[in-house]
């Protein structure tokens, strides 16, 4: 989305009768708001904002295929900057009974797609005429949206795990805030991706048909390191489960974490 | 003023500078291509790896994309931009496919591919393109390109992460470029196949871009045949 | 442009089965200019021991006379003949001296050992970093090129006709694919009891 900044017109008020004082330079004129010391003055031009930065951001997304299904999984923290400011950001989402998503990055963007999103889910439900947005093709649409926002230099500035089953086979697929995108076995996001990823590639190279249970373990473990190391990561997260029945997103539920190294540390 | 700047200093919030995350639309996912051509057949292969930096998204990323009976696409550089590319290309296929009512030729394919480069003159395709395939007369035909959408034709040809350490290779072996005492004669298709290979391992030992698998393409008359091969993951 | 590559050059060094084997290009030019088609940019420092400066020309040759000034001393002081890694050691201190002002140049070294007549080659960046690997070294202005050509290649033990043949076919088609090197070729083959020094001839373009 294109943000416009809000360079007041009423800055112009400044040398006229309205104006405030002069011990009050710095103060809102009549009708706009606090001008903050230093900012840049508005010159009466609209300026765009294009790429922004992220702000209110979550951290890894991690995607597992296994025998007859697909796990997604990510913690609920909002992140802004270093403070872990929004516990319950729920960012792993059922899209309709075959897909499920798991998103990192900016949570403003995400909640914005998932507006879209849910709109195209709804237009099918309209439709009512039987059929169903299938992962690779909701995969390929997120390529292209994606895609062409980073031609307008104004990226959605997030990564998306799409999971889901098609054509009774297991899908798993990651694309990036420039529509960079590709499809493993085993997809892990951020910091994930250092971390994480190496884990799953382990114990999928070692256990080419895990089963649901086989999978989920591995997949606590990964979160599991990632809350002991990633900085920005989280205790509570959520798992979304796609199978031939269809995808069930779980409750926030708690990563078993074990602190006993930690002797003089508490209150974790 | 001095009361500004003296707010500012302790006031790093309201600075008029806010720190950017810089974006940049491009980035290197890296790959290499190689293609050659023989009398009556083309092969074309690419690496299997997928990276940004440090970090290896897949081992398991085809770079090669079919886009007729007789002509494959070998596309690496910036991943987001292949992508976009190579769909654009199959669109294009079928569209002249339904308003011709025949595929369209390699040469053909190879001149499109140029007009569709450089129609993004101004915000390229950050791509390295080698396009393989059979010409009109059956002979096999290797097209590259550079990002804006030069291309020339030829028998052989590297392109991607390794393709300054493979070219002067294929120059020698297959150009036989600064050999003495060797009659050119037309390479027969295992031999291109396994200087393909030969090539890979070469880059995947210096190229940290190229690596973990390759994927082979061998176009005849027959079709379009698939060979796999692993190389080193790390 | 990176001043590393304003004159162009490119060297190779390989080890072989009781020999060594180091070539440089002939080119001398600025930038896309070339202005000469006779610099060598490898210097015999004692028998069995050559050495070789790519880079910046200028520095090539202060780092060259630098490099026996010291060398000289040491031979005077030592009374012997001196090691290839002793060399080396000497050349990364003199190029790491500068550290923060550095000459331009990624130095490669070839030689046997004055006692053993063990193969040895080893390169450098600019600032002395020393790199000693058991088949190959290369640097100059096409150091990706030649890693290709080395890599597919090289092979262990080769003798010393099979070396110059190998490092020969390495530079030339290294150097053609690049355009600020090439314009002919000199290889020497350093053997325990001979050394065998020849021109190529190459594409002139």
């Amino acid at each position: 989305m294109t943000k416009r900044v809000n360079t007041t017109k009423m800055a112009q008020f400044g040398s006229d009768a309205f104006a405030a004082k002069s011990f009050w330079h710095n103060g809102p004129a009549p009708g706009a708001s606090y001008n903050f010391p230093n900012m840049r003055s508005s010159s009466g031009e609209e300026e765009m904002q294009r790429s922004q930065t992220p702000i209110t951001t979550g951290t890894s997304v991690l995607g597992l295929k296994f025998d007859n299904g697909v796990i997604i999984c990510a913690d609920t923290l909002g992140s802004y900057g270093s403070l872990a400011r929004f516990r319950d950001c729920q960012r792993v989402m059922k899209v309709n009974n075959n897909i499920a998503v798991g998103v990192g990055g900016d949570y403003a963007d995400f909640q914005y797609l998932k507006r879209v999103i849910d709109q195209k889910i709804m237009d099918e439900h309209i439709a009512d005429d039987g059929f169903a947005l299938k992962p690779k093709a909701l995969y390929t649409w997120l390529t292209r949206v994606m895609y062409n926002r980073r031609n307008k230099f104004d990226p959605l500035w997030n990564n998306y795990v799409v999971g889901g089953m098609q054509e009774g086979v297991p899908f798993l697929g990651a694309v990036d805030l420039r529509g960079m995108a590709y499809q493993d076995r085993h997809i892990a996001t951020g910091y994930g991706s250092y971390i994480a990823l190496p884990l799953l590639r382990d114990a999928a190279d070692k256990n080419p048909n895990m089963s649901l249970q086989q999978a989920k373990e591995i997949m606590e473990k990964c979160l599991e390191v990632l809350y002991y190391r990633d900085a920005r990561s989280f205790p509570k997260y959520q798992m979304a489960i796609v199978t031939a029945e269809g995808v069930t997103v779980s409750d926030v539920l708690e990563v078993k974490s074990n602190w006993e190294v930690a002797h003089m540390i508490s209150g974790f | 003023m001095a009361m500004t700047e003296g707010a500012n200093r302790y006031l790093p919030d309201y600075s008029s500078h806010p720190v950017q995350h810089h974006f940049s639309p491009y980035s290197d996912n890296g790959g290499s291509i190689v293609s050659i051509a023989g009398d009556d057949f083309v092969v074309i292969g690419s690496d299997t790896r997928l990276s940004s930096g440090f970090s290896i998204h897949t081992r398991e990323q085809s770079k090669l994309f079919q886009v007729s009976n007789s002509t494959v696409l070998g596309s690496t550089g910036c991943w987001c931009d292949t992508l976009t590319l190579t769909r654009l290309v199959e669109a294009r296929m079928k569209m002249y496919e339904h308003s011709h009512n025949k595929v369209m030729s390699t040469p053909a394919i190879a001149q499109m591919l140029s007009t569709m480069m450089y129609y993004k003159r101004f915000f390229p395709y950050y791509v390295s393109n080698v396009l393989a395939g059979l010409d009109t007369e059956g002979k096999g035909c290797v097209f590259s390109y550079d990002p804006i959408g030069h291309f020339s034709r030829s028998d052989y040809r590297a392109g991607g992460s390794a393709g300054a350490l493979l070219q002067p290779l294929l120059d020698n072996q297959i150009g036989l470029k600064n050999q003495e005492g060797v009659t050119a004669a037309p390479i027969p298709l295992k031999r291109a196949v396994a200087i393909l290979k030969d090539v890979f391992i070469s880059a995947a030992e210096r190229d940290i871009y190229t690596g973990d698998g390759i994927e082979i393409k061998i176009i005849t008359k027959d079709g379009v045949r698939t060979e796999s091969f692993g190389l080193r993951k790390d | 442009m990176s001043i590393l590559t304003y004159n162009g050059g490119a060297i190779v060094a390989m080890k072989g089965d009781n020999c060594v084997a180091i070539a440089s290009d002939l080119r001398f030019g600025v930038q896309a200019q070339t202005l000469a088609l006779d610099f060598e940019k490898v210097f015999p420092m004692g028998p069995h021991l050559y050495l070789g400066l790519p880079g910046l020309a200028t520095d090539t040759l202060t780092v060259r006379d630098r490099l026996k000034f010291r060398l000289n001393l040491y031979e005077l002081r030592e009374s012997r003949k001196i090691h290839p890694k002793t060399f080396s050691a000497l050349v990364s201190n003199m190029l790491y001296e500068r550290r923060f002002g550095p000459y331009f140049v990624e130095p490669v070294i070839a030689g046997l050992d004055p006692v053993t007549f063990e193969p040895y080659v080893c390169n450098m960046d600019l600032i002395g970093c020393i790199n000693e690997p058991e088949d190959f070294v290369v640097a100059g202005s096409c150091t990706e090129q030649l890693y290709g050509m080395c890599e597919a290649l090289w092979e262990p033990n080769l003798k010393p006709d099979d070396l110059f043949e190998t490092c020969s076919q390495a530079i030339v088609n290294a150097f053609d694919r690049d355009a600020v090197s090439g314009w002919g070729a000199i290889v020497h083959i350093i053997e325990k009891d001979k050394i065998t020094s020849r021109k190529i001839k190459t594409r002139m373009d």
